[in-house]
């Protein structure tokens, strides 16, 4: 079985405990405006262009093809950049040959009590991968970075298969959830029930999207919600202005509905009305 | 920090003080020489220096040594030699009187006419720097400044009795010597500050009061750090070394080594440059202690591995306690303290130039890689023997006037009778930097692979190509670009730099200088990085022509990395202590790793890995591309804006540009 990757980080350290190899893998069925890899979005190998050092002589785009209207690059684009900074995006692995590579970093992760991280995209969406990948990962430990979308049974069996799951949590309301992230959230609740009831340790963690997400509405709603699954900890994470600094690669215009520049807010009242512990990250 | 060190960091930060400095009327002593001998010549340039000199105090300063002109006199033939540490040690302990003490001793047995101008010139050496010792105390009077006079009643005169006199002995002894040489550095502070710490907490001094105290002496470090530079602005040799074990072996680390640390974290300063000596043994939570540091964007801590250096120092000879006692010279270097007038820097190997070499001379002919790789080490070899060539024939170091100034505080030039360079110095041996060996490696690989294995392009096309810097061959270096790179964990590759040093490392060793001394391989690169980057062509791995190469020991600029981790275990595949003239293994890692404790945890996981991998040298830049980007456009908003250039770390608006690019090249694959 193929699984196709978009971006293997050795030392990530946002994605879990200890030393951690987090794979991401290519394609997400969620369109979350604020996405800030865009690059993994679609299931498809895309060819991307680095902006840094980029001089703009746009051969690349010459090389490349158009695709509903608007240019995409190709592979041809890759050799005629004078910069060398277009690069194939999304590589198909083999869950052997996945394995292989992650534990030739074996020793730093087990000695540090890390592991590998699936992350995306929306691994859920290579549900079948990962969790070929993992019996072929001698036991090392592994955590799934989600959004939580998919069908219980196929959540059920990745949560099965990993020791650790970081949980994001966006927007309660259903409709306004279809509205930023492109799909109704049902799953995304029924599956965090079922992961709180799992006995399975995982974190939660809410992007703080301004007027989106950090509203005190959605995040009392959050809040409720995870005390109503016996939940008490959750890390926020503040939105980062740097979250369009990828789109210029994949060609595309950042657009948001909302004001970048907006101070977030992290709601700490009402997580301790709700008696959970929260930490800014 | 107390309102003090804040008023005190303030001063220093707004640089008007550096207009205080005035112009020395141009003395210029050319015909003086006559008659006098190299030893008087320099004892009257030193006078002459310190002379010159003039008492200034920069704000509530309690430590004065400052220069008061912001350039020298100007003695033609005098090259006084440095990038040596000193023994603070013995100084502390017995003063200056007690350095004349010795030289009295001494001076009626001299051996010959040599020795006897060495004792006569080093108590006139002494006199002057009694003399500014003096000129100090008498001001620190005159101006109310009653600590600092208290004090200088006491230092540099006697040895010190507490904390804050062995500061200010150590800072007039660095000064005195720096003044008329460069990189006298700091060697292991902690270490000889120690007694005088532990005499401060029985006084009834606390921690805060001594934390304060270093703070304060660390920013008095700074106020003269664009006067020292020997390339760029920073690289100045203000380097100390924190931690390690002892001359028994025991480790040294303590709460003093703590303070050090925490002074340097608060202030965010170029000086001093720290070092931590670590081994096997050492927690993770120093590790996290040093994170913090990095965090700070100063490009160091610098750290150093006691298990690698030490090994690797006996092997070469060096002895035992000498080797547990080491210090770094100016940047990385491992180099005895206080009883070495080594010269750690005596040139570089070029690697990625060896394999061009080869490469131009013998491609054609070589039948297999096997053939070629015999003819790019034969290059090593050639090289090593012109390397040591220019020192035996004295090109490295135009003769040394005997700074007999500096030779009173390394031992044993006092018993012996002779300046550091002149068989004074317990050892004195010469090293060489190794620069760009991943760039040779992977052309090396790419040579194998296109050419031997794969044959995409004969022989002749590949030198074409080179020889064309790519014009008109882009797809060719497209694909010698996808060959593997050094620093991804590949064992093809890695093996090739493997023999490479080993080639280089194997050669040095056994071989004498005729000054005795024996000759170290190493793999840094100081300024080499720039200037070998412009002896070499376009390079098989896809560098185009005279591009720099990689700092010290660090993968390819335009290598797409896996990692860090790959990174550190291509880099520790080798014995290091086979080449220990030191050179660290460098990585950049993008600021935001650090915005909270847990990636800070992360990095310190990272740095004693490669540590406990037998790496024997590191240093971290912790960087953020968009602010160098901006700062090079707009240098005016950032004029405090530190980066680790080699090993050193300076003001990032007062590089050249040629090392701004580099840096911020660095950063294109920065994790």
């Amino acid at each position: 079985m193929l699984g196709k990757v978009f971006s293997i980080e050795e030392f990530a350290t946002f994605d879990g405990p200890g030393i951690r190899t987090t794979v991401f893998l290519k394609g997400c069925p969620l369109k979350c405006t604020w996405c800030h890899n865009p690059e993994g979005q679609s299931f498809q190998t895309e060819y991307i262009r680095s902006p840094n050092g980029c001089i703009g002589c746009k051969a690349c785009e010459r090389a490349g093809t158009k695709k509903d209207g608007k240019v995409v690059l190709t592979a041809d684009s890759i050799a005629v950049c004078p910069r060398n900074l277009v690069r194939q995006c999304g590589e198909d692995y083999t869950a052997e040959a996945l394995a292989k590579k992650l534990l030739k970093n074996e020793e730093f992760m087990r000695s540090s009590g890390g592991g590998v991280t699936f992350s995306g995209g929306e691994p859920l969406s290579h549900a079948e991968f990962i969790i070929e990948c993992i019996s072929k990962l001698n036991g090392l430990s592994t955590a799934l970075q989600t959004s939580g979308f998919s069908s219980g049974e196929t959540f059920e069996r990745v949560l099965n298969a990993v020791d650790y799951v970081l949980y994001d949590l966006k927007i309660i309301d259903e409709e306004r959830h279809k509205k930023y992230c492109g799909v109704s959230n049902r799953s995304i609740l029924e599956n965090y029930a079922t992961l709180a009831r799992s006995g399975k340790k995982f974190v939660t963690r809410i992007p703080l999207i301004p007027s989106v997400t950090d509203t005190d509405e959605n995040l009392e709603a959050i809040a409720k919600f995870m005390q109503k699954n016996g939940v008490n900890y959750v890390e926020l994470l503040p939105y980062n202005r740097f979250a369009g600094s990828k789109y210029a690669s994949v060609l595309r215009e950042y657009v948001v509905d909302f004001d970048e520049s907006q101070e977030v807010n992290k709601g700490e009242k009402i997580f301790e009305k709700y008696n959970i512990n929260y930490k800014i990250m | 920090m107390t309102e003090r060190v804040k008023k005190q960091l303030e001063l220093l930060k707004k640089r008007e003080y550096r207009k205080l400095r005035s112009e020395l009327p141009a003395t210029t002593a050319t015909e003086q020489k006559g008659e006098l001998s190299d030893m008087e010549y320099f004892t009257f340039y030193f006078e002459t220096v310190l002379g010159e000199e003039t008492p200034r105090f920069y704000g509530d300063d309690i430590f004065g040594f400052y220069r008061s002109k912001s350039k020298l006199p100007r003695f033609v033939g005098v090259h006084v030699g440095g990038n040596v540490t000193v023994d603070y040690k013995t100084f502390l302990e017995v003063g200056l009187s007690g350095i004349r003490e010795k030289i009295m001793q001494y001076a009626p047995n001299a051996k010959d006419d040599e020795a006897k101008e060495f004792y006569a010139c080093g108590l006139r050496c002494l006199d002057a720097m009694e003399g500014i010792a003096v000129k100090y105390r008498d001001e620190a009077k005159k101006t109310g400044n009653q600590k600092l006079y208290d004090a200088l009643c006491q230092v540099p005169f006697k040895g010190a009795r507490d904390y804050y006199e062995a500061l200010v002995g150590v800072k007039f002894l660095n000064y005195v010597l720096r003044v008329p040489a460069f990189h006298i550095t700091f060697g292991r502070f902690d270490n000889y500050m120690r007694p005088y710490y532990r005499a401060s907490l029985q006084k009834g001094v606390t921690e805060e009061e001594i934390l304060e105290l270093t703070q304060l002496f660390f920013i008095s470090l700074n106020f003269d750090s664009d006067l020292y530079s020997a390339v760029q602005l920073g690289d100045n040799g203000m380097s100390m070394l924190v931690g390690g074990y002892d001359k028994q072996g025991n480790e040294t680390f303590d709460e003093l080594s703590e303070i050090c640390l925490t002074a340097s974290e608060s202030l965010c300063l170029i000086d001093p440059k720290i070092n931590i000596r670590v081994n096997k043994n050492t927690p993770l939570s120093l590790y996290e202690r040093g994170a913090k540091l990095t965090k700070q964007g100063l490009g160091f801590p610098q750290y150093c591995n006691d298990d690698v250096v030490i090994e690797g120092l006996v092997a070469l000879g060096y002895d035992l306690e000498d080797a547990r006692d080491y210090s770094v010279a100016a940047c990385w270097e491992f180099i005895p303290s206080g009883c070495g007038a080594e010269t750690p820097n005596a040139g570089h190997m070029n690697f990625p130039l060896m394999v061009d070499r080869a490469l131009k001379t013998g491609l054609v002919y070589s039948e297999t890689f096997e053939d070629f790789m015999k003819r790019v080490k034969r290059e090593i070899r050639l090289q090593g023997a012109g390397l040591r060539d220019s020192v035996n024939q004295g090109l490295v170091n135009p003769p040394r006037m005997c700074n007999v100034a500096l030779s009173l505080f390394i031992s044993p030039c006092i018993e012996r009778g002779r300046g550091l360079y002149d068989g004074g110095a317990k050892y004195n041996n010469y090293g060489f930097h190794g620069a760009g060996i991943a760039i040779a490696a992977d052309a090396l690989e790419a040579i194998e692979r296109a050419v031997y294995i794969d044959k995409i392009v004969t022989k002749e096309e590949l030198i074409r190509a080179l020889n064309a810097n790519f014009e008109g061959y882009e797809p060719l270096r497209q694909k010698l670009i996808a060959y593997p790179k050094m620093g991804n964990n590949e064992e093809s590759v890695d093996k090739k730099a493997i023999e490479l040093i080993d080639c280089y490392a194997k050669d040095m060793s056994g071989k004498y200088c005729t000054s005795g001394g024996i000759f170290r391989a190493g793999t840094g690169s100081a300024q080499a990085y720039i200037s070998a980057g412009k002896e070499v062509g376009a390079t098989a791995d896809g560098r185009k022509a005279f591009e720099p190469l990689p700092c010290s020991y660090a993968p390819s600029l335009t290598a797409r990395l896996n990692g860090p981790l790959s990174a550190v275990q291509s880099f520790t595949k080798y014995d290091l202590k086979n080449i220990i003239n030191g050179g660290p293994f460098t990585i950049e890692i993008h600021d935001t790793v650090f915005r909270n404790e847990e990636g800070e945890k992360k990095v310190a996981m990272l740095v004693k890995s490669f540590i406990d991998r037998g790496g024997h040298q590191m240093q971290i830049n912790a960087i953020n591309r968009d602010r160098l980007l901006d700062a090079q456009a707009n240098p005016e908003n950032y004029p405090n804006l530190i980066v680790r250039v080699w090993g050193w770390s300076g003001y990032f608006t007062e590089l050249d540009k040629a090392y701004q690019d580099q840096i911020i090249k660095r950063t294109e694959f920065s994790v």
